[in-house]
């Protein structure tokens, strides 16, 4: 019995510990200045709700725009990418193409760090006329998921043993039926956790949205940074902007919880 | 092994195969020639091949052409040879971020991984909402991590703070936490705080997949669960223990949002991206920028490297 409370006490201290924070953004986004700014502590909780962040942040600046090129970028990236990524990673699983080598080399990209890429990105990017444009932060997106993406593919394709397809191969299926009757439906959830997780990390990104846009293109990442700085800084439409921009990810967990888990130890582990 | 493979798969009646039959006499149509048994796996790598020359490796030498230069954005590059290189030699900020970069790495990934592993463990049974308490607990990964900064930014604020005013109410002194011995500790606190349910994660579906039958014999032995704990758990963990290490190394050389969302670089907390994109973008020194953009680079592959082959070795051995 106390190793049963002792249990739930220490649970519930690290969910608070983890929660704290996230709870405050969506406390702060209801509340007027006046109370966020008040050092009672009684104000944390107990103050009259508002939505005049919510309001000035949709009249007052391009919020809409902004969240619809967010969707926009991290959508079209993540069907570039897994057109990329999934052909590829089969590949790799199924022929041991290039001999491992080569899977480590595209695995290799992604520990360049993103500034020796940004340099020389920038400048094509600008000769080009890709600055500021959707097509470009797209592309930088895939760029950046897609070696991550192959690797990750690559985990879910090997657990699909080759015999099964050579099996149904004799049987007279063609490569296209054995990919759709029996690869495809195998590969599923790890198309959605590489998806999803493509589709988190270009939402997520900060860095090449900050440098490679300006208006046309700006991701909604990149507006709320802007209410941090010069004199004062808005933490209402800062709370609010960041309450809506978390919504996403509050639903995936909902719903996809148990994959996620599964995509984070990369196959590593079986179960 | 995957010629092989191969081999086998041109045994069965494939469609590529019959179609060819039918259409005897012909010169195969460029698509044939690409689906064909042997060069059909080539095709499929294509696409990816050519986007990572053209995104990845086209930059990395374009970034060391620019670094045997002098450039500012205006006119065309000069040709310096070493210059660069040499004034980088004896540049103390870039070798003191490179340094505290170091610093970050080691207490960050420390820390995560006592955290994760005390959590994991504490996890790892069977209890009533474990799946809404593990899904809660998920949540920080999946966040942004400059919204995350910029919020705990607004947390750590010293008048107006949550935690500040907490620590008032019950009765210690307000601690003003971007000081310039404390904002890369700060720093620190935030990454840590974010990415600790990552390892906690790993480690917990490690912990799943451990044989049960080892540790019943072990309690049947008679060993405590402190000697089970570090003779049997913590061997069977360490390939994943590894995975971390790595995984959160090569993210972490790299950490950069936290910056923006908080101190912006300022007070003691210029890492080493930082340095490379305020000398590129700030100061639009191309040429030098990009010579510590190549060298970070170096340092990160070394790195890497060394790390990969100690991954695959415990991995080799855990088998």
């Amino acid at each position: 019995m106390i190793k049963r409370v002792l249990f739930w006490l220490v649970t519930t201290v690290v969910l608070l510990f983890v929660l704290f924070p996230l709870a405050w953004v969506y406390l702060t986004a209801f509340k007027s200045n006046a109370d966020i700014f008040d050092p009672r502590l009684i104000r944390f909780v107990v103050f009259k709700p508002t939505l005049d962040n919510f309001r000035n942040l949709f009249s007052q600046y391009p919020f809409w725009q902004n969240l619809l090129n967010s969707l926009i970028v991290s959508i079209g990236s993540t069907i570039i990418t897994m057109l990329v990524a999934f052909p590829a990673a089969y590949s790799f699983a199924r022929w041991n193409t290039g001999g491992g080598d080569l899977l480590f080399l595209t695995i290799s990209t992604r520990m360049f760090p993103p500034a020796v890429a940004a340099i020389p990105h920038f400048i094509v990017f600008k000769t080009l006329g890709l600055l500021d444009t959707h097509w470009g932060l797209m592309l930088l997106y895939v760029f950046l998921n897609v070696s991550f993406a192959t690797f990750l593919l690559y985990g879910f394709f090997d657990q699909v043993p080759k015999e099964l397809e050579q099996a149904a191969m004799i049987d007279g299926y063609s490569r296209t039926e054995v990919f759709r009757k029996i690869v495809f439906p195998l590969i599923k959830p790890g198309l959605a956790v590489t998806s999803v997780f493509c589709l988190i990390w270009a939402w997520n990104e900060f860095f090449f949205a900050f440098l490679f846009t300006r208006n046309v293109a700006r991701p909604v990442n990149v507006l709320i940074s802007s209410f941090w700085g010069g004199l004062q800084v808005q933490y209402g439409l800062m709370a609010a902007g960041a309450a809506i921009t978390i919504l996403p990810a509050l639903l995936i967990v909902g719903f996809m919880q148990r994959y996620i888990i599964r995509g984070l130890t990369f196959g590593a582990v079986k179960g | 092994m995957g010629r092989h493979a191969s081999a086998d798969f041109s045994m069965g009646p494939a469609g590529v195969e019959s179609g060819a039959q039918t259409k005897r006499g012909r010169r195969p149509t460029i698509w044939e020639t690409l689906t064909n048994e042997r060069n059909f796996r080539w095709t499929l790598v294509v696409p990816l091949l050519v986007l990572l020359v053209i995104f990845a490796f086209y930059p990395l030498f374009y970034s060391m052409y620019f670094s045997f230069h002098d450039w500012g954005m205006q006119g065309s590059p000069v040709f310096s040879g070493l210059r660069n290189y040499r004034q980088l030699v004896h540049d103390t900020t870039f070798w003191v971020a490179f340094g505290r970069t170091i610093e970050v790495l080691v207490i960050c990934i420390t820390i995560e991984l006592l955290l994760g592993l005390g959590v994991a463990l504490l996890w790892n049974r069977e209890f009533k909402g474990q799946n809404i308490v593990r899904g809660l607990a998920l949540l920080p990964l999946l966040v942004a991590p400059l919204t995350l900064s910029l919020l705990w930014y607004f947390l750590l604020d010293f008048n107006f703070g949550a935690v500040n005013q907490l620590l008032g109410a019950m009765g210690f002194d307000k601690v003003y936490w971007w000081a310039p011995n404390k904002a890369l500790f700060t720093i620190c606190f935030i990454t840590i705080w974010q990415w600790f349910p990552f390892s906690a994660f790993v480690l917990l579906a490690g912990l799943k997949s451990l044989p049960k039958d080892v540790f019943e014999a072990a309690r049947v032995d008679g060993g405590s669960s402190f000697y089970t704990f570090r003779r049997l758990t913590l061997p069977m963990l360490s390939p994943l223990i590894m995975i971390i290490i790595v995984l959160r190394a090569m993210w972490l050389i790299r950490l950069m949002d936290p910056l923006f969302g908080t101190t912006r670089g300022a007070v003691n907390t210029e890492l080493l991206d930082w340095i490379v994109y305020r000398t590129g973008f700030v100061m639009f020194d191309i040429g030098y920028g990009s010579a510590m953009a190549v060298v970070s680079w170096a340092a990160t592959m070394v790195l890497c490297l060394i790390m990969f082959r100690q991954l695959m070795n415990s991995m080799r051995a855990g088998r």
